[in-house]
C-alpha cells in the first residue's frame, strides 16, 4: 500500500512543481541565472545583429526600439514586461491616434494637479515610479512588480553587455 | 456567507485551471486548481504519510527554504499536509486526514497559524483539541476518509467560530518560538470541508485581516530580497524605501546606459557590407589587429582553414554571393597571420566551432 501510494506522491509532486515553475514562477528558477547565460548573450547578439542589418535608417530611438524588441524575444514572452514590449510597439501608433481623438472630445481632467497633490505614502510614489519604468507594470500588484523587476534588470544587463561588446566589435572593424 | 463561497468554490475546482497563464489567472482559480488537485489525491495519502517522512524532510528546506509561513502556504498542497501529519504519525495518533484547502487561508477566514514543527506534544494536544471538539468526525474519518473528499457541507460554517475559539485557547499556551519554518500549516479537518488552522507566532495577533496582510508581506518581502541580491549596494540598506529607491536608479540607469550605447550603434551603424559571421566570431576575440581593418573580415583568418563547413554556415545564414571573393583574400593573409597569433588562432578556432554549433542550432530553431 505504501509503494503504491508514494509513487502517486512523488510523481505529483513534480508535476505540480513543474506547473508551477514552467505556468509563470520566474521567480523561483533564478532569473539572474538565466540572463547570465552566454549562450543567451550570443542569441540577442545575433538576433539584434539581424535586427539592425535590417534597419533603414540607423537612427539612435530606432536602434534603441530594435534592441528592446529583440531582448523582448529572446524572453520568450514569458514575463509581462517582454509581451507588453511586444505588442506595445504595435499599438503604439494606434493609441496616438486614440488619444488625440480623445483629448479633442473631453476636456482635459487634471486628475493629478499639484495643488491637490495627495501624498501618498512615500512608499507606494516609489512603487508606482518603478511601475512606470518596468514596461508593462503599471497596474500592477507589488509582489508580481517586485518580481517583473527581477527578471528586467537581469535582462536588461545582459542587453548592456551584449550591445557594449557589439559596439566595442564595430569601432575596432571600421 | 463567506464559508458558502468557499464550498461553491471547491464543488467545481477543475473547470478553472488553465495551464497556460497561470499569471493571469486570478488567486482563486489558483486556489481552485490546487483544491481540485488535492481532491483527487488525499485518498492517496492516509497511505502514504509513514513513507511521506523522507519525502518531506528532503524537499522542505528547498520549498520553504527557512523562511515561513506563506513559503508554506505556496507549497504543494499534498506536501503541506504530509508535513502536518508527519507529526502526528511520530506520535502514533490517530490518522488524520488533513485536507489542505489554500483557499481557505488567502479568503482570509477565520484562522491561525498553527506551527508544529517539531513540536511533538503540541500537535499532540491540538489534534486532542480538534478531536474533542469534534469526536464524532474523528471517529468516522479512519474508516471512510473517502467521503469527506468531495461531499461538502454547510456545516463547516459552524465549526469555524468554534474552532477559532479553541484555536485561540491554544494559541495561548503556544510557547514555542520556531527559528526555521515557524508557520506550518496544520490542517485540521473539516467533517466535509476541509480547513486550515494556523497558530500565530508568540505576540501576534490571530485576526484573519492580519494574517493575510502577515503573508503578503513575506511574499514581498522574499521579492525584495532577491532583488536586493540583484542590485548592487543593497546589501547594506536596511528599509524598504531605500532598497526601493535603490532599484529605481539602478533601473534608470541600466535603461540610459541602453541608450548611450544605441546611440553609439547608431553612429556606427552603416551595416549593409558587413559581414555578419565576423562579428559574431570577433566576440570571443575582440583584440584585432589594427593593421587588418580594411578588411572587415580580418579576424575569419582561422576560417580560411574551415572554408568547406563554412560553406554550408553560410547557406544556413543565407549569405549573398559576392562575400565568396572575400574567403578567398582571407586565405592568402592566413599564412601571413599563422605565424604571428598562433595561440590565438587556435582558441579562436575551437570557440567558434562551439560558437557555430550554438548559432547553428539557434537558426534552426528560429526558422523552424
Amino acid at each position: 500500500m505504501a509503494d503504491t501510494s508514494n509513487p502517486v506522491t512523488n510523481s505529483d509532486l513534480p508535476r505540480k512543481k513543474r506547473n508551477k515553475a514552467g505556468s509563470g514562477r520566474i521567480s523561483r528558477e533564478s532569473s539572474r541565472a538565466r540572463w547570465r547565460t552566454e549562450t543567451e548573450q550570443r542569441i540577442y547578439s545575433s538576433n539584434l545583429i539581424d535586427a539592425l542589418r535590417s534597419l533603414r535608417h540607423p537612427d539612435s530611438s530606432s536602434v534603441r526600439d530594435a534592441a528592446d524588441k529583440v531582448l523582448a524575444v529572446s524572453a520568450k514572452g514569458r514575463t509581462r514586461w517582454s509581451r507588453a514590449i511586444l505588442t506595445g510597439r504595435l499599438s503604439f501608433r494606434l493609441s496616438q491616434i486614440n488619444r488625440r481623438h480623445k483629448k479633442a472630445a473631453k476636456p482635459v481632467v487634471a486628475s493629478k494637479k499639484p495643488a491637490a497633490r495627495n501624498n501618498l505614502p512615500p512608499l507606494q510614489r516609489k512603487v508606482k515610479a518603478l511601475s512606470r519604468l518596468v514596461p508593462g507594470c503599471r497596474k500592477l500588484s507589488l509582489p508580481n512588480l517586485l518580481e517583473e523587476t527581477t527578471d528586467y534588470i537581469a535582462a536588461l544587463e545582459m542587453q548592456v553587455k551584449a550591445m557594449a561588446l557589439i559596439t566595442g566589435l564595430l569601432n575596432a572593424t571600421s | 456567507m463567506p464559508h458558502s463561497e468557499l464550498l461553491r468554490n471547491y464543488r467545481a475546482p477543475l473547470p478553472f485551471f488553465f495551464p497556460s497563464s497561470r499569471r493571469d489567472i486570478s488567486k482563486e482559480t489558483q486556489l481552485q486548481f490546487r483544491s481540485g488537485i488535492r481532491g483527487s489525491n488525499s485518498q492517496q495519502l492516509g497511505f502514504g504519510l509513514l513513507q511521506a517522512h523522507g519525502v518531506i524532510s528532503t524537499q522542505t528546506p528547498q520549498e520553504t527554504g527557512g523562511s515561513s509561513f506563506t513559503a508554506l502556504l505556496e507549497l504543494p498542497p499534498p506536501q503541506a499536509v504530509e508535513l502536518l501529519v508527519n507529526e502526528d504519525f511520530r506520535e502514533k495518533t490517530l490518522p488524520l486526514i488533513y485536507h489542505c484547502n489554500t483557499a481557505l487561508i488567502n479568503r482570509a477566514s477565520k484562522f491561525s497559524v498553527f506551527d508544529t514543527a517539531g513540536s511533538a506534544p503540541e500537535g499532540n494536544y491540538v489534534v486532542s483539541g480538534s478531536c474533542s471538539m469534534k469526536p464524532d468526525v474523528v471517529k468516522q474519518e479512519p474508516p471512510d476518509f473517502d467521503s469527506h473528499l468531495n461531499s461538502s457541507t454547510p456545516a463547516a460554517s459552524n465549526q469555524s467560530p468554534k474552532s477559532l475559539k479553541r484555536k485561540e485557547k491554544v494559541n495561548e499556551l503556544d510557547i514555542k518560538s520556531k527559528k526555521v519554518a515557524p508557520n506550518d500549516i496544520s490542517v485540521g479537518s473539516g467533517d466535509k470541508l476541509p480547513y486550515i488552522y494556523v497558530r500565530a507566532r508568540r505576540g501576534q495577533a490571530t485576526d484573519s485581516h492580519s494574517l493575510a496582510e502577515r503573508a503578503r508581506r513575506e511574499k514581498i518581502n522574499a521579492r525584495m530580497k532577491q532583488l536586493q541580491e540583484l542590485v548592487p549596494g543593497c546589501n547594506k540598506i536596511s528599509g524598504t524605501a531605500m532598497v526601493l529607491d535603490e532599484i529605481i536608479n539602478h533601473v534608470q540607469a541600466l535603461q540610459r546606459q541602453v541608450e548611450f550605447l544605441s546611440m553609439r550603434l547608431a553612429a556606427v551603424n552603416p551595416r549593409s557590407d558587413i559581414n555578419h559571421d565576423a562579428f559574431l566570431a570577433e566576440e570571443s576575440e575582440p583584440a584585432v589587429d589594427n593593421n587588418y581593418q580594411s578588411m572587415f573580415t580580418a579576424s575569419m583568418w582561422p576560417e580560411g582553414q574551415i572554408s568547406g563547413s563554412r560553406q554550408q554556415y553560410q547557406q544556413l545564414w543565407h549569405f549573398e554571393g559576392h562575400q565568396q571573393p572575400i574567403w578567398g583574400r582571407v586565405e592568402d593573409k592566413s599564412k601571413f597571420i599563422t605565424t604571428e597569433n598562433s595561440l590565438f588562432k587556435l582558441r579562436f578556432f575551437i570557440k567558434f566551432r562551439y560558437y557555430k554549433l550554438t548559432m547553428a542550432q539557434f537558426v534552426i530553431f528560429k526558422r523552424s
